[in-house]
């Protein structure tokens, strides 16, 4: 009956032949509530439910899998504490050429450099493992590793970006053009985090988490600053970019923590 | 039972994939079990036991069954003082969960077309 394609078919003929039928079943008999048996027992249902309680059980573990609020909070401390680095971190000066009035010179910030590449290879090292230790007291595993080394390449990555051009900057001491500059943000430390969250929201199929790093991303690139820092000077100019980076990691962190604990069955 | 190189679309205009179902997997349970597997990549017993709303014995033995099978692979070990068993699956257990999920949406397919006419 099932390989006439012309004929009516239903779940109920569908089941007959699925299932392994139990002739006690008229009488209530197929499976009490504490039955023992591994055999082929009804699947409580047509193959459109088994496919939905399998979705369901993968929604479930993804669920268990997130530890969201972690990287955003790790992370944010990692551009809070960017800031006394910057303020008071060495900068190397060299090339320096007359332009117009004053001078451009070509300014290596030293500590600033050491700093976020010590800080943010231990903050994803911190991530890894606090994830992993989060999922396996939950009972499951975390899909957190390949996010990590997504995000210790980017920061390699940026680096050598920097390094590079700096070496070879045609245009020195003109401005660099501005898909230069579009690139150089991305690949900067707070832009490379974003990046990589984007990798860990594909991981683990999270939405949310999606629409939050292409929104932190926003604010890293465009970049906002409600004007602040627009006079203040050689030595805080960047401090309102990395109180609103990390500030929107901070709040990410406690909404996602937030969001988590409502979730969670009581 | 066709053979190992069929897929369910090769079977599409052949066997009705009813016919193709393993009755190892074909089982609510232990659907349950290698689609969580699946999706943890390593499971702990008491996680599948939760979710699954099993007694310990009545999912030791749906485990035993995928074990045997070659599907699932059993560690037993501790944390702290507390032992913990933990389930993988193997690259045979991926397949045929790939498997049995292909055919169930072959059947769903094959289900509706053959209402819509």
């Amino acid at each position: 009956m099932l390989t006439n394609m012309n004929a009516k078919i239903n779940y109920s003929a569908i089941d007959d032949m699925l299932l392994i039928r139990n002739p006690l079943a008229p009488i209530g008999l197929v499976c009490k509530p504490v039955c023992m048996t591994t055999n082929s027992v009804p699947a409580g249902g047509d193959p459109r439910r088994l496919l939905a309680d399998a979705r369901d059980l993968a929604r479930r573990v993804r669920l268990a899998q997130r530890v969201t609020w972690l990287p955003l909070l790790v992370l944010a401390l990692v551009i809070f504490g960017a800031i006394p680095v910057h303020r008071y971190g060495r900068a190397v000066v060299s090339d320096c050429q007359a332009v117009g009035d004053g001078q451009v010179c070509k300014v290596w910030l030293q500590t600033v450099t050491f700093y976020w590449l010590a800080a943010l290879v231990l903050a994803y090292v911190v991530i890894a493992g606090g994830y992993l230790r989060v999922a396996r007291a939950r009972g499951v595993d975390a899909r957190v590793l390949p996010y990590a080394v997504t995000g210790v390449a980017l920061v390699g990555l940026g680096f050598a970006f920097a390094a590079v051009w700096v070496r070879l900057h045609p245009a020195y001491p003109e401005d660099p053009s501005a898909f230069v500059q579009f690139l150089s943000r991305l690949l900067a430390p707070p832009g490379a985090i974003g990046v990589a969250l984007l990798v860990l929201a594909w991981l683990e199929r999270h939405v949310a988490l999606l629409l939050f790093a292409l929104g932190y991303l926003t604010v890293v690139l465009v970049p906002i600053n409600f004007g602040w820092g627009a006079h203040w000077g050689p030595h805080t100019w960047f401090v309102p970019h990395l109180v609103i980076n990390g500030g929107v990691l901070l709040l990410g962190s406690a909404g996602f923590a937030l969001a988590q604990r409502l979730r969670r069955p009581r | 039972m066709t053979g190992p190189a069929d897929t369910p679309a090769d079977e599409n205009e052949s066997a009705h994939p009813v016919t193709g179902l393993d009755d190892v997997v074909h089982q609510r349970v232990r659907l349950g079990i290698l689609t969580i597997a699946h999706e943890a990549r390593r499971v702990e017993f008491g996680y599948l036991r939760t979710q699954l709303e099993l007694t310990a014995g009545n999912l030791s033995q749906h485990l035993s069954v995928l074990e045997t099978a070659g599907l699932v692979e059993i560690e037993k070990g501790y944390a702290g003082r507390r032992g913990r068993t933990w389930i993988t699956l193997t690259a045979a257990g991926n397949a045929a969960l790939a498997e049995e999920i292909a055919r169930l949406k072959l059947l769903i397919t094959r289900v509706e077309t053959a209402n819509g006419q």
